[in-house]
């Protein structure tokens, strides 16, 4: 399961689809899931079973696939959204993730 | 930071706009004294090295094109054979380093070059970006030309030129400046006299005292609210956490930022707090795609710990930005639990 709260995540998706230039609309549904709306594709999130080592499953038109987080769940929204995203990948010059002590 | 490292300015600015004259005034300060200069013109002859006064062994102009799209792995060489020069002392040790683009350039790629050249790192550290703009076309030049708007969205310092000739600063030109970019204070050259600590004081590293600067390099935006009634949709505001943020989060936080906003992240710079180095912050910056690797400073420059990043975008919601790194970091922690 995503320590992210059903809040939190629901509105990042609604801001999601608002920072692509995507028509849509994001809601909840009853069993928990989020279900993007408003678009040629029925897409919807649902966290992962409990002990899964993935955390999201992203149903778009009845394909399932599962997500490992949400930082995933975004890419395969969008590319199921926006078919022109090719997404850019950071480029970061060599250097330790923490400082030397 | 070490004591070798040498801060690269970045001096640009539409054609005509005064950026040669500028350069030339600066050059003759004795602050200024110890500066290798790179020139850059778009054209097969080259004249504004001509109007430069410097000593031959710190000036280098390029030739081959415009620095932005065809030279991006001359201007890596230059730099390096700069740095050999200094070392092997074969040249003045020069204690900064201004490149003048071209006109023409786009600087988000000559910022690239200068943050991720993996033989500069450790060396060189972008000091700094200012930008002229003419005060007589500038406001038509703005509306005209996305490289113009480019130039000044990314600036921390911009510079107008020719208010002699166009009298008092039209508003509607300060209401562009500020559009495209708030953060940024707007200095006046006078036929290019301008105090150089004030138009290059804006950089992380500041080589009088050898340190850094991170609250001046951070500007206004980090002080309320975000600059977001622009016309060309490009905005700047901060992101303010007072949580600290895992490496791996905010690791995830740029990546994530990047795949999904690609060129429309014109610049980012923040200090982070990092959970796990909570007496040294993180200095990030990034142009478009290009991150530089974080500097670690050796301590917070003040008692403020929060995080904060300035982000300047074209039509990159803040809200979005915002929530991305919030639900991040709780997917983060929630893995660490």
């Amino acid at each position: 399961m995503s320590g992210v709260a059903d809040d939190l995540a629901c509105e990042l998706l609604a801001q999601s689809l608002v920072a692509w230039h995507v028509t849509g609309s994001v809601a909840r549904a009853s069993d928990g899931a989020l279900v993007i709306g408003g678009n040629r594709k029925d897409i919807r999130i649902d966290r992962a079973p409990p002990h899964s080592m993935f955390r999201w499953t992203v149903t778009v038109d009845g394909r399932k696939r599962a997500a490992i987080s949400l930082v995933a769940v975004l890419r395969q929204v969008r590319e199921a959204l926006d078919p022109g995203y090719a997404a850019s990948r950071v480029r970061i010059a060599v250097a330790p993730l923490l400082p030397s002590q | 930071m070490s004591a070798q490292v040498i801060p690269v300015s970045v001096l640009t600015g539409f054609l005509g706009s005064g950026k040669t004259t500028m350069l030339r005034h600066l050059l003759r300060q004795p602050e200024f004294s110890r500066t290798a200069v790179i020139i850059n013109e778009f054209g097969e002859v080259g004249l504004d090295h001509e109007l430069i006064e410097a000593s031959e062994d710190s000036f280098i102009e390029l030739q081959t094109g415009c620095l932005c799209c065809k030279i991006r792995s001359d201007l890596a060489q230059t730099l390096q054979d700069l740095l050999r020069r200094r070392d092997e002392g074969r040249c003045a040790p020069f204690e900064r380093i201004v490149i003048e683009t071209s006109g023409l350039a786009d600087p988000a790629p000559i910022l690239q070059t200068l943050m991720t050249d993996a033989t500069m790192t450790g060396r060189l550290v972008l000091g700094g970006v200012v930008t002229t703009v003419d005060a007589v076309n500038g406001a038509g030049t703005l509306a005209r030309e996305e490289i113009s708007r480019k130039q000044v969205a990314v600036a921390d310092r911009i510079v107008l030129t020719k208010l002699d000739l166009a009298g008092p600063t039209e508003p509607v030109l300060l209401r562009r400046l500020e559009a495209f970019n708030a953060g940024a204070p707007v200095l006046i050259a006078d036929h290019g006299r301008i105090d150089p600590q004030l138009a290059f004081s804006a950089g992380l590293y500041d080589p009088r005292t050898k340190s850094t600067d991170v609250n001046a390099w951070l500007a206004q935006e980090t002080h309320g609210h975000a600059h977001a009634r622009h016309d060309a949709g490009i905005t700047a505001y901060a992101i303010v956490r007072r949580e600290p943020i895992r490496a791996v989060a905010l690791t995830l936080f740029l990546e994530a930022l990047t795949e999904h906003c690609g060129n429309d992240m014109l610049r980012l710079k923040g200090l982070v707090n990092i959970l796990e180095s909570p007496e040294r912050p993180a200095v990030i910056h990034g142009v478009q795609h290009v991150f530089h690797a974080p500097a670690w400073l050796d301590r917070w420059p003040s008692d403020d710990r929060r995080s904060r990043i300035v982000c300047i975008t074209r039509r990159v919601p803040q809200r979005w930005v915002e929530l991305l790194l919030e639900a991040i970091g709780e997917e983060v922690a929630d893995v660490r639990r």
